[in-house]
């Protein structure tokens, strides 16, 4: 019977070695991951509206998401347009301010994008969101004299800055700026930061949607990223495999109200100042640079399938594309070509020369 | 053990047998139609919407239809016509090849990928 027992003990070594054999090559390769798993660290917590979660693999794992928590609650206080004195809001409210570092180097990224989409993403466009009430969840569909006579507050071209003071000034009456088109793509690059000089050779951020990877998996594989059906919440749009890049989705299926039987959604198209309408449900940016990553998800919603497409054709950026199209149709750049699965009719378009 | 029970354990083989093969040619059938032009991903289309694709390059033009979950080379430019010649397809890694225009033709299977990933996008 002990016999019998032994026997039976073995085996099931055997079987639960079996197991663990998916997850590394070896044993000792085993051991050495499951040590490191112990010491994995995860964080979730709310912050710049949205559901954040941290997780860092390794050793100071817990240390590196503690600073990366406080870290995003730094750049939350300075960024909030919701809050009356953060830098931002002093900013809008005195249309002159001495800026801190990271306040007056978003100044100067969002003018950059604003250079580099042709007025596409405009940091200036707050006023007119004020005014469908995207920033208070009091949604309503504005008269037509009212955007007009709205629009021509939105002209970043009208924020002067000055380095050497670290001053930033709106030079036109009624102007207000938001960096939410690139606070959170900005705030997940200086996480992965973080992280990296804490020691972290592998960790996923997901601020609400927006994804920065760091590495790749503890098993060394790329990391599998599920790219959102803005139609079905029960399938993908495709699957994605990537590492040490951010991936940042923006559509109107993300935020949007309903009136008159019309969906009405929050990427306004600075140009005419009405929800942008120019073919494309999504659009997805892969990019190592969270910051750009966050800019062109939105502008390139706002140019349009075919101006988006052109757009990258053309950009020395460094960054690649999923554009999802009102007629079901997915169009990639071919950098990920052999990294994207989809159901969907794809195409994959290539740089021009 | 009698002639009886040799019977049966048969019965029972031959059954799982033509079970196994089966649920596995079933499975075989293809999802995913990959076109690929001189190595590069020239577009992928599901297997179970008909559409006719037309591939133009500068070898040349093939048209590819995608019917009733079958795929073919309806017509081609090229001068030797194998790719045309192949009939339907519709199982994973069958392939259509015209080699004087470098397309290939794949039936691959998507669908059976696990849908499990590390993170969403939104």
């Amino acid at each position: 019977m002990k016999k019998v027992l032994l026997f039976i003990m073995a085996f099931s070594v055997l079987l639960f070695t079996g197991c663990s054999e998916n997850y590394g090559e070896n044993t000792s390769e085993t051991t050495s991951q499951q040590s490191e798993e112990l010491s994995d660290a995860t964080r979730d917590f709310f912050a710049m509206d949205t559901y954040m979660n941290l997780t860092a693999y390794g050793k100071n794992a817990d240390e590196a998401v503690d600073q990366a928590q406080k870290r995003v609650e730094e750049l939350d206080k300075l960024l909030s347009t919701g809050e009356k004195n953060s830098e931002v809001s002093l900013l809008n409210k005195n249309r002159k301010a001495k800026l801190s570092e990271e306040t007056f180097s978003l100044t100067e990224q969002s003018l950059y994008f604003y250079k580099l989409t042709d007025k596409a993403f405009d940091p200036a466009i707050y006023p007119i969101m004020k005014l469908w009430g995207f920033t208070d969840h009091n949604y309503k569909v504005p008269d037509t004299n009212s955007i007009k006579s709205t629009l021509k507050y939105i002209d970043a071209s009208k924020i002067s800055i000055d380095k050497k003071t670290s001053t930033v000034i709106l030079d036109g009456e009624g102007m207000e700026v938001d960096f939410g088109g690139i606070a959170k793509g900005y705030t997940s690059s200086q996480i992965i930061e973080i992280f990296k000089s804490c020691g972290i050779k592998s960790g996923k951020v997901n601020l609400g949607g927006n994804v920065h990877l760091l590495g790749k998996k503890q098993d060394g594989s790329d990391w599998s990223i599920g790219i959102q059906n803005p139609n079905s919440t029960d399938d993908f749009l495709g699957i994605l495999k990537a590492s040490d890049t951010a991936v940042i989705t923006s559509g109107g299926y993300e935020r949007n109200f309903e009136e008159n039987g019309t969906v009405y959604h929050h990427i306004i198209d600075p140009s005419t100042g009405y929800p942008a309408n120019n073919g494309l449900t999504s659009v997805t940016i892969i990019s190592q640079n969270g910051t750009l990553a966050d800019a062109l998800s939105t502008s390139l919603f706002v140019m349009g399938t075919e101006k988006a497409q052109d757009f990258w054709k053309n950009s020395k950026e460094d960054f690649e594309i999923i554009l999802y199209t009102d007629d079901d149709k997915v169009i990639i750049s071919k950098g990920i070509a052999d990294k994207f699965t989809t159901s969907f009719d794809l195409t994959v378009i290539d740089k021009v020369n | 053990m009698n002639k009886k029970d040799l019977i049966l354990i048969g019965a029972v083989l031959l059954a799982a047998l033509l079970g196994f093969l089966f649920f596995n040619t079933d499975k075989d059938k293809g999802s995913t139609v990959v076109i690929t032009l001189d190595g590069n991903q020239y577009g992928t289309y599901p297997i179970s919407t008909d559409k006719t694709i037309t591939v133009k390059s500068e070898n040349g033009i093939n048209t590819v239809v995608i019917k009733s979950g079958e795929v073919y080379m309806q017509d081609a430019d090229c001068p030797d016509k194998y790719c045309v010649d192949k009939g339907h397809i519709s199982k994973v890694n069958d392939t259509i090849i015209c080699l004087p225009h470098k397309l290939v033709v794949e039936i691959k299977d998507t669908d059976n990928q696990p849908p499990e990933v590390d993170e969403v996008v939104k």
